[in-house]
């Protein structure tokens, strides 16, 4: 064996390079090593026609962890965050839409265009949903305790969530541990009444997930999208010079660490002797050895696939076949000879520079959905779209705009056999189609089209049945449920073997956070090991 | 009328409010029951719709009876027989069937003709499922803590539900967490692949809801027919002989024995309070009862948003029961039949007759049954539990006649456009049709048939929106949120205003708890 490592990190996705960074700043000995040519895992930018650069899977952060951001000093890496003053549109069906602005009085402004009501309750249910949505952020920070809490430390994590439940005041208290197992639609049904809101919303609660708005549990999808602060949504974050940038940084700051990365190498097995880990083994025959491993690919991939059978205990590896991984979106990608013209938009492209989210009604969602759940590709889709280079001109050539499509929904497993290039199209007609009745004219306006089926998504970014956050974001496979309860403490049965990736709390999303909880718990081990 | 005052006067004389009367009643208080229709039973009534025919007009199957109620009020001395339903046949589109049988052996040779791998798998899932079901049960039979209250005996209560939980370790208490969360598709993929098994299951966690098998939360459901004990058996289905109005007329029978007054057609109009506590009720006819405590049966909107001025309460209250969902999704066709079906998948009269009849041949079909009614129609091919009690207590329907109790889902209270006779019998006939893709002899048998829509089970039951359980048991209306945050020990804001209805923990079905468990928390408070 030629080297060895403190630490070999499995796949530079974001959260693998947040949790090398950690590690390699706590003094270990890091590598990290990435199947493709590139760093970044789902957060890359990619050249996808000449001239015309594509966020090609994940397009915009979610939530991306504070103390990252400070603590590596991303900044001096090149990361700029952009804030659009505009969140939200939702272009609606004739003409209109529905913009949701970062400042709270215009969007008020904008929703009694829809329903007075909903514009005075809008303020109120911040006000109502502040407390859960502030409760969650300590509970993403936190490392799941073990069920039942069996080590101290477990119990004092149980002790402090309960103690800031308390610490809410009654109402507030039973108000959270009521809205968590809600479905979105119920949730909003308390709520709003104007069906573009509530499109809008609810589709907060579902993306991402295999499931409709009428699911338990989209309720807690949709708080993650709320900002405890006056401007209500969370504010569309966007990476100038797109998604890759922040890889690239994370990058910069690991290897300013001392962390090595090698791109273009594919981890085959993960080696154990004795029940614990001692390296990795690459797919030419090159062996790494290292005193612990962390995965940054999705539980699914690193046991079934990386870790030797005979390690794990059957029932141990029953549970991770049952992880839930039905991925439900796909990507399209857009260059445009000009800037899409939506309804009602001329004359103010600032409408346009955060989300552009088609789902006008909270049924089109769930029709959206029923069309997925016999596996067919909704014949209506929800999509989310940004087009970043109206406010970042790096990413197309001048006068031209490159546009980032997120499709839900559009099953892995489709009914009417597996996806091929005829399917590939046309989902990508269909997705034109539904745009054009926002859009007329954005048809003739496309010079290039790229299109990932789920099916793709898997093959080029490893992502286990096309699902992006490694497991569905469904309330039986969150907190200490994820992945499985063995592993929630991102530890995992095997000795020196790590999970960091979005497999584990607290999920999906280009956020960091389960990079930064992983670190942590690695670093805590070795003190407990010395 | 004399004017007496009551210790406590219970309005409905539903199972619920006839339980919780008796255990007053039996620890000294002076009880009157007050009935707004001619039947007491409230939903669990028998009635003779049609001359010789017995009914089990709504509430047709007995699964969750508390065994210490029949104990304690000595139901059986007071009449009460439960027989036992002892299969549950469904019928599948190809011919082919699959029977779940009382006897376990002949069951498992049953699945294995499914699959060899269900066979097995039933086998270890039944064990899981009962050791679910143990654990769950002390919650079922205790008064919610309120997570939110800081009294020394709530704490306790938390700390004792803490230790329990823990007690169980992780692998069940991980099992639990996935049970209470997942839907009842996922949950049984992980388990099974024959569809008509899965179906079969996944339907008794969709029963009474307003959610499909793909719904997250309709998998703890499947957990409540493991908690159906009959004679301390688990699992085990039962049908009273006379109906399910015989279990009514036994708790009833009971409660009078024990020095209980029962008026019937006494309709309470209102309850009257005084000083921020209940006094009395006023009845439609003008009369009025005073009573030291007031204890309601009804659906917490009746009780509360119906019965007391919204001034009588706190706003926020209010509020809470104002957003209670209550929306009914089931419907309830009874026939009598002037001969006994036969399923072309199993011809003949056999045993399968005598057990409950599912049509639920895959989990896809239940899905399509919820997408009509999520949109606002009834299912075009619903999901029916279908059960002949003639079969078992012959005395149902005249010699060689049978009656047969269909319940039917999904039928949306909200109905697009809303039901009128038309609907009803439109839905009646697919009700039929479906049924004859199975059984075709059916339709020419029908010597009456009996339709009630979620809008008939309102009118006539006093079940808002027709919902069957008095508020839908989904994960954020259940435990300490049943029926509203706070209120969930059966006390209310009015002091000496207490609820018993299915409305509260644990909920819905033919069980009693809620009236016996809000009589424990009354007592406690009021000892006579």
């Amino acid at each position: 064996m030629s080297e060895r490592y403190d630490a070999v990190l499995v796949g530079a996705g974001h959260n693998g390079l947040v949790c090398a960074a950690y590690l390699a700043r706590a003094g270990l000995s890091v590598l990290v090593l990435e199947r493709r040519e590139m760093v970044g895992g789902a957060a890359v930018t990619e050249e996808l026609f000449p001239g015309f650069r594509f966020d090609s899977c994940a397009h915009r952060l979610g939530h991306l962890d504070r103390r990252v951001v400070r603590d590596l000093g991303l900044a001096g890496y090149g990361l700029q965050v952009r804030r659009p003053d505009l969140a939200v549109l939702a272009p609606l069906p004739g003409g209109d839409h529905l913009a949701i602005w970062r400042d709270p009085e215009v969007t008020a402004e904008e929703i009694r265009r829809h329903s007075p009501d909903d514009a005075l309750r809008w303020p109120r249910f911040r006000a109502a949903m502040a407390p859960a949505v502030r409760f969650l952020g300590h509970v993403a920070a936190a490392t799941p305790p073990e069920l039942p809490p069996a080590a101290s430390r477990d119990l004092l994590t149980f002790m402090q969530l309960g103690l800031r439940l308390r610490r809410m005041g009654r109402r507030e208290l039973t108000e959270v541990l009521r809205v968590l197992p809600m479905s979105a639609a119920e949730l909003l049904d308390e709520w709003f009444e104007s069906e573009p809101l509530r499109g809008l919303l609810a589709a907060m609660g579902v993306t991402g997930l295999f499931m409709g708005p009428r699911a338990a549990g989209t309720a807690y999808l949709l708080l993650g999208g709320l900002s405890p602060e006056a401007e209500v949504l969370r504010p569309t974050e966007l990476v100038a010079g797109g998604m890759g940038r922040l890889t690239e940084a994370l990058a910069g700051a690991a290897v300013a660490s001392g962390a090595r990365i090698r791109t273009g190498v594919d981890v085959e097995r993960i080696r154990t002797r004795d029940a614990k880990v001692t390296g990795v083994v690459l797919s030419d025959g090159e062996e790494v050895g290292a005193a612990r491993v962390v995965s940054n690919v999705d539980p699914k991939r690193t046991f079934l696939g990386l870790v030797e059978p005979t390690e794990l205990d059957p029932e141990f590896v029953r549970k991770v076949k049952n992880i839930r991984t039905r991925g439900a979106f796909a990507k399209v990608h857009l260059a445009l000879a000009e800037l899409p013209r939506f309804d009602g938009t001329a004359g103010r492209p600032e409408l346009l520079e955060g989300l552009i989210r088609i789902s006008p009604s909270l049924d089109y969602l769930e029709r959206a959905y029923d069309d997925a759940k016999y596996g067919g590709v909704s014949r209506s889709p929800y999509l989310e779209v940004v087009i970043p280079s109206l406010t970042d001109p790096t990413l197309a050539p001048p006068g031209q705009h490159a546009m980032s499509v997120y499709v839900q929904y559009a099953p892995y497993e489709l009914e009417e056999g597996s996806w091929n290039d005829h399917r590939r199209e046309s989902l990508g007609d269909r997705v034109v189609g539904t745009l054009s009745a926002y859009a007329p004219g954005i048809d003739e306006a496309i010079l290039d089209r790229h299109v990932l089926t789920p099916a793709d998504l898997e093959d080029v970014y490893g992502l286990t049945g096309g699902c992006a956050s490694h497991g569905e974001m469904a309330l039986d496979q969150l907190f200490f449920m994820r992945p499985v309860p063995e592993c929630a403490q991102y530890r995992t049965p095997v000795r020196d073997l790590y999970l960091c990736g979005a497999g584990t709390h607290p999920g999906g999303g280009v956020s960091g956070t389960a990079g930064y909880n992983a670190a942590r718990e690695v670093l805590r081990a070795g003190k407990r090991a010395e | 009328m004399k004017c007496k005052d009551y210790d406590a006067v219970i309005v409905g004389g539903g199972h619920n409010g006839l339980v919780n009367a008796a255990y007053l009643a039996r620890a000294g208080l002076d009880v009157l029951v007050l009935e707004r229709r001619p039947v007491l039973g409230g939903a669990a009534v028998t009635e003779e719709i049609h001359p010789g025919f017995q009914y089990s007009v709504c509430s047709y199957v007995v699964s969750l009876l508390r065994p210490e109620i029949i104990q304690d009020l000595e139901l059986a001395r007071h009449g009460l027989e439960i027989l036992p339903l002892e299969s549950t046949f469904t019928p599948l589109p190809n011919d082919d069937y699959l029977v779940r049988w009382a006897d376990h052996d002949q069951t498992r040779r049953e699945l294995y003709r499914h699959s060899p791998r269900d066979a097995e798998a039933y086998d270890e899932f039944g064990k899981l499922m009962v050791q679910l079901a143990m654990a769950v049960k002390p919650i079922l039979g205790m008064a919610p803590p309120d997570p939110g209250s800081m009294r020394p005996g709530n704490l306790a209560k938390m700390a004792r539900l803490g230790r329990h939980f823990r007690g169980l370790g992780s692998e069940k208490l991980a099992a639990l967490v996935k049970l209470m969360t997942m839907s009842s598709a996922d949950y049984l993929d992980e388990w099974f692949e024959t569809e008509a098994l899965k179906a079969t299951m996944a339907a008794s966690g969709i029963i009474g809801t307003f959610l499909g098998p793909r719904s997250p939360g309709t998998a703890y459901v499947l957990l409540h027919h493991y908690i159906g004990e009959i004679d301390g058996a688990f699992r085990a289905w039962g049908f009273a002989r006379g109906g399910t109005g015989a279990v009514s007329e036994a708790i009833a029978s009971a409660a009078r024995g024990l020095g209980t007054e029962i008026r019937t057609e006494a309709s309470v109009e209102r309850i009257l309070s005084k000083d921020g506590r209940a006094v009395g009720v006023a009845l439609e006819s003008g009369e009025e009862i005073r009573a030291r405590l007031v204890v309601s049966g009804l659906d917490p909107k009746r009780t509360f948003l119906g019965l007391l001025e919204p001034d009588e309460l706190p706003p926020e209250f209010v509020d809470s029961i104002r957003r209670f969902r209550m929306r009914g999704s089931s419907g309830k066709v009874n026939l009598a039949l002037a001969e006994l079906p036969h399923f072309t998948a199993l011809p003949g009269v056999g045993p399968h007759l005598r057990g409950a009849m599912s049509i639920s041949p895959s989990v896809e079909y239940l899905e399509r049954a919820y997408d009509d009614a999520k949109y606002g129609e009834f299912s075009r091919r619903p999901y029916m539990d279908i059960v002949i009690p003639s079969m078992i207590d012959p005395s149902m329907a005249p010699p060689g006649k049978h009656v047969m109790s269909i319940f039917v889902q999904y039928a949306p209270y909200a109905l697009n456009g809303g039901w009128d006779d038309e609907r009803r019998e439109a839905f009646g006939d697919t009700v039929i049709d479906t049924l004859c893709r199975y059984a075709p002899n059916v339709r020419d048998a029908i010597i009456h048939r009996q339709v009630l829509t979620p809008a008939d089970m309102e009118e006539t039951f006093g079940l808002t929106e027709g919902n069957i359980f008095h508020g839908e048991l989904s994960l954020h209306q259940l435990f300490f949120l049943r029926p509203a945050p706070a209120w969930a020990n059966y006390r209310t804001p009015l002091a000496n205003l207490y609820q018993c209805g299915s409305g509260t923990h644990p909920g819905g079905g033919v069980c009693g708890a809620p009236g016996r468990l809000a009589a424990q928390q009354i007592l406690k408070e009021h000892r006579p």
